[in-house]
């Protein structure tokens, strides 16, 4: 892996304030309002064998969550 | 004394799976898809998800769809490993680490998004975290739109890894 290199304050994002992933919530209401519910579902019931992230391990939910970020980036909504 | 050029993206066409010529789990998922009415496809994906990776449908003039989801067995995910699959935190869209292989990859997607199911043969070095490796494999990509009322399509990409080698 490359080395990312500050070269200005600006850029220094401390390790502590690293984005986390989304909250459930915010992010199923992001997919609805982006009409990709239909992933959600398919994703979540075909790979993960659950019908809500909930029935889910933390380390699984936290997974599939940053799927659901990735579709909302790769649709561009 | 054979020579072959080091970078080729081929289009086979997909009458070569109906004669039996492609991977024969490539060609179970292709029959599955093609024997499914639109806006049922994707009722058919369940046993085919751990071998695809899904993209939207925004291909660009520079490159395919960005992914979202690397199935655990998928081609990709042995490529570009982990780390790439299956992102920490996500920041922005992904997309394969090689950008010469991004530019050359998305004419097969454009063809499925146009409604023609891509099936084509590809070998070309590809630069991985530095290392610079050759791979050869065969590319199924499909766009499906997940039910009848959707307003949007996605791509499945079914890659089958023929050959890897490391480039000194």
């Amino acid at each position: 892996m490359q080395p990312i290199i500050i070269t200005t304050l600006e850029e220094y994002y401390p390790e502590h304030a690293q984005p986390k992933v989304a909250d459930k919530n915010d992010l199923k209401a992001s997919v609805e309002a982006a009409g990709l519910s239909d992933m959600w579902n398919m994703i979540l019931t075909f790979d993960y064998g659950v019908t809500s992230p909930d029935e889910l391990s933390p380390e699984k939910r936290d997974e599939f969550l940053n799927v659901m970020s990735l579709l909302l980036k790769a649709f561009d909504r | 004394m054979l020579t072959r050029p080091e970078k080729f993206f081929t289009e086979i066409g997909t009458d070569a799976i109906d004669r039996g010529l492609a991977d024969p789990m490539l060609s179970e998922f292709f029959s599955a898809v093609m024997s499914s009415q639109t806006g049922t496809q994707a009722l058919r994906l369940k046993s085919f998800l751990p071998y695809l990776s899904l993209c939207s449908d925004r291909v660009t003039d520079d490159g395919p769809p960005p992914i979202f989801y690397v199935g655990s067995q998928s081609s990709q995910r042995d490529l570009f490993g982990e780390g790439w699959a299956a992102p920490a935190t996500v920041s922005k869209a992904l997309t394969t680490p090689d950008p010469e292989l991004e530019h050359a990859a998305a004419d097969g997607y454009r063809s499925a998004l146009n409604g023609k199911p891509y099936y084509g043969y590809a070998r070309t070095p590809v630069s991985i975290d530095g290392n610079l490796v050759e791979v050869a494999f065969e590319r199924l990509i499909v766009a499906i739109r997940p039910s009848v009322q959707s307003d949007y399509r996605f791509c499945a990409y079914f890659g089958v890894i023929q050959d890897l080698q490391k480039k000194t």
